[in-house]
Parts: C-alpha cells; sequence; structure tokens
C-alpha cells in the first residue's frame, strides 16, 4: 500500500459505488469522522495511532481505498486523505442525466461505471427524474444539453406527422 | 204627775228622733213633689215662651229682610242706572273712535289699492316687452336650428353613402379574413392533432420500461454521443 502523501485527488480514480457527488461528500464526512474517533482513541490509549483499531467503514469508502489503494491506520494519512477528498469533492466533474422513471443503484452505478470509462474518468452523476420524458435520457454537460429521450425524438418528427394529415385532409 | 211622766217618757229622745225623721222625710218628699210640679210647670213655660219668641222673631226678621229687600232693590236699580249711563256713553266713544279708525283704514286702502293697480300694471307692461323680445329671439334661433338642421341632414345623407361604401369594402374584407380564419383553423387543428397524436404516444408507452430495461439503449446513445460529450468535458 502507498502513502497519501505521494497522491493527489488528481490520481484518484472513483470506484463504481461512488456515483454522485452526494456520495464524495459522504466519504469526505465519514474519513472525518473515522479520524476524529481513532485519534480520540490514541489519546485515550496513550498509544502511537498506528496501534488503534479502524472503524467498520461503508461499502462505498471501502471500495473507494481498495481501488486507490489506501489506509487509514496511520493520523497523517488520514488528514492528507480528508485534504485531497475535498478538493476533490469541489472539482469532480459533474454530468447531469434526468431519466423518465425512477433510477436503481445497480443501473446507475453501471452508467457512471460506462462514464468514466469513455468521457470523464473522475465524473459523477446528477440524477433528475422527469416523466414526460417517457423513456432515454436528457443529459446535460457543462455546456451542452442531449436530448436522448424519446420525447425528444417525437418532437424531432413533428413536422412531419403534420404534413401526413395535411396529406390526409387534401386527399379527402 | 205620773201622766205626766209617762207622757214624759213617751216622748222621749227617741221619740222625738223619730219624729223628726218622719218629718223631714215628708218635707223633702213635699220639697221632691213641688220641685217636680215646679220644674213641668217651668219646662212648659219656657217652651211656650220660645215659641212665641220664635214667633216673634221670625215677624221680626221678616219684617226686616222685606225692609232690606226694598232698599236693597232701589239701591240697585239706581246703581244699575248709573252704571247703564256710564256703560253707554262708553260703548257710544268707542263705537266713534272705531268708526272713526275704519273710515282711515278704508282711506289707506284705497290709496294702496290705487299704487297697486299702477304697479301691475306698469309690471304687465313691461312683461309684455320682454315677451315680445324673448319671442323674437327664439324666433330667430329657431331659423338658425333650422338651417343647423339642414346641414346635418345634409351631412348624415353623406355618412350615410360614406358608410354603404365602407360596409361594402368591410364585407368584402370580412369575407376575406374568414376564408383566411378557415385556413388559419384547420392548420392549428393539424398542428393540435399531430400533438394530440404524440401526447397519446407518450401516454401510452409511459411508464413501460424501467431504467434496466431502457439501459442498453441509453449506453447506445451514449456511445453516439461520446465523442461530443467528452469534448464537453474537457472544455
Amino acid at each position: 500500500m502507498s502513502d497519501v502523501a505521494e497522491k493527489t485527488y488528481n490520481d484518484f480514480t472513483l470506484p463504481p459505488s461512488v456515483v454522485s457527488k452526494v456520495d464524495v461528500s459522504r466519504m469526505v464526512t465519514e474519513v472525518e469522522r473515522v479520524d476524529n474517533e481513532m485519534t480520540a482513541a490514541a489519546v485515550r490509549n496513550n498509544n502511537d495511532s498506528m496501534e488503534v483499531a479502524v472503524p467498520v467503514l461503508s461499502q462505498q469508502l471501502t471500495d473507494f481505498l481498495g481501488q486507490n489503494d489506501l489506509k487509514l491506520d496511520n493520523g497523517k494519512l488520514r488528514s492528507d486523505l480528508i485534504t485531497q477528498l475535498r478538493i476533490l469533492k469541489d472539482k469532480v466533474p459533474i454530468i447531469h442525466m434526468t431519466f423518465a422513471v425512477t433510477a436503481d443503484p445497480t443501473s446507475l452505478q453501471e452508467l457512471a461505471q460506462w462514464v468514466r470509462a469513455n468521457i470523464e474518468p473522475k465524473a459523477v452523476i446528477a440524477v433528475g427524474l422527469q416523466p414526460a420524458l417517457v423513456a432515454g435520457v436528457y443529459l446535460r454537460t457543462p455546456n451542452h444539453i442531449h436530448d436522448l429521450s424519446l420525447r425528444g425524438i417525437l418532437k424531432g418528427q413533428h413536422d412531419l406527422l403534420v404534413n401526413e394529415l395535411g396529406a390526409l385532409r387534401g386527399s379527402k | 204627775m205620773k201622766v205626766f211622766e209617762d207622757e214624759k217618757n213617751f216622748f222621749d229622745e227617741d221619740f222625738r228622733a223619730e219624729l223628726r225623721e218622719h218629718a223631714r222625710k215628708y218635707f223633702e218628699k213635699t220639697i221632691e213633689e213641688n220641685a217636680a210640679a215646679f220644674k213641668k210647670e217651668l219646662d212648659s213655660a219656657v217652651a211656650e215662651v220660645t215659641t212665641d219668641l220664635k214667633t216673634h222673631s221670625i215677624q221680626q226678621l221678616d219684617g226686616a229682610i222685606t225692609e232690606i229687600k226694598g232698599e236693597l232693590r232701589e239701591y240697585s236699580v239706581k246703581k244699575l242706572d248709573e252704571r247703564f249711563v256710564e256703560y253707554g256713553k262708553e260703548m257710544k266713544d268707542a263705537q266713534n273712535s272705531a268708526l272713526e279708525s275704519i273710515n282711515h283704514t278704508a282711506t289707506d286702502l284705497q290709496e294702496q289699492y290705487k299704487q297697486l293697480s299702477e304697479t301691475l300694471k306698469k309690471s304687465i307692461a313691461d312683461q309684455e316687452s320682454t315677451f315680445n323680445n324673448v319671442a323674437k329671439e327664439n324666433s330667430d334661433r329657431i331659423a338658425t336650428m333650422k338651417d343647423s338642421q339642414d346641414a346635418a341632414l345634409d351631412l348624415l345623407n353623406k355618412s350615410a353613402q360614406a358608410l354603404q361604401e365602407q360596409y361594402q369594402q368591410l364585407r368584402t374584407m370580412l369575407q376575406k379574413n374568414i376564408v383566411d380564419q378557415e385556413n388559419m383553423i384547420l392548420s392549428a387543428f393539424e398542428d393540435n392533432m399531430a400533438q394530440i397524436v404524440e401526447h397519446y404516444l407518450l401516454g401510452a408507452l409511459g411508464d413501460q420500461f424501467d431504467l434496466k430495461a431502457q439501459l442498453p439503449s441509453i449506453i447506445k446513445q451514449l456511445e453516439e454521443n461520446k465523442q461530443a460529450m467528452s469534448d464537453d468535458m474537457k472544455l
């Protein structure tokens, strides 16, 4: 396992279980809590923090630590990790995705994985719900909008439908 | 002597006391009888005297009243005569004064009547003059109004003719607008019908697929737009 001091937020990779910016914020809070608990335990035991047992962690944080080869058993390492995670939380790129139905976690993880593999490695997803889309996704990147929903497709075919109706009236 | 003594013994002190008592009672009885007789006679005498006195008093009083009545009647008649004379004199004076006042008032009334008559005549003359002036003014106004009416009538005739022409123009324009509106409504209907068909399709297809079912299609579309998204994220 390497030291956190050797890694910056730019070197981190996000696991599929970390989907949104809220998940990143939650990881920051959890690492802060773990750091406080371990520091307090070390002071109470009058021992070196290296020997204090690490508390039980969430699945997201465990995945993140495992994927980035990180450990929390050293106070300085934890402090550096907290700093880098805070920077990551502020700078993480966000892609807004609006669906017609409620998004399940598995699908979101799959989508996050695809986005990180094909678009941006550290991107997170902000999820929205709009039933009028019927199906597909309404996607918004920092500067563009991509309407990949069924409603958007039908809207593009509106003039064609009007022409068909006009032709029908003309034939009558 | 013995008889004398027996007599002396017979008329002793007790016997004498008894005689005195007997005498006293007899005397009292006699006195009471006399007193009763006297009282009876006195009462009778008093009643008789009272009757006589009453009769006498009544006679005297009647005489006095008759005399006083005569004197009073004479006095009253005398006084009344005097009063009648005074009242007659005063009434005559009052009548004279009233007659004089009535005569004076009648004279004043005649003068006032004369003044009022003159004022009325003057007022009637003024009114007649004013009426003549007003009638003349009204006649002039009526003539002016008649001229105005003729001008207005002429103007109305011209306006009616202009309105008729405008009506014809509006009718033509309205017919053209109706045709345009009909075409516009038909176009709107077709447009709305397209929206209705779209809405129907959206409603019919909505909630048919969950995200897991859509995922392959979404990833396919993302693949098609991957380059654009990647470029945008790198900006």
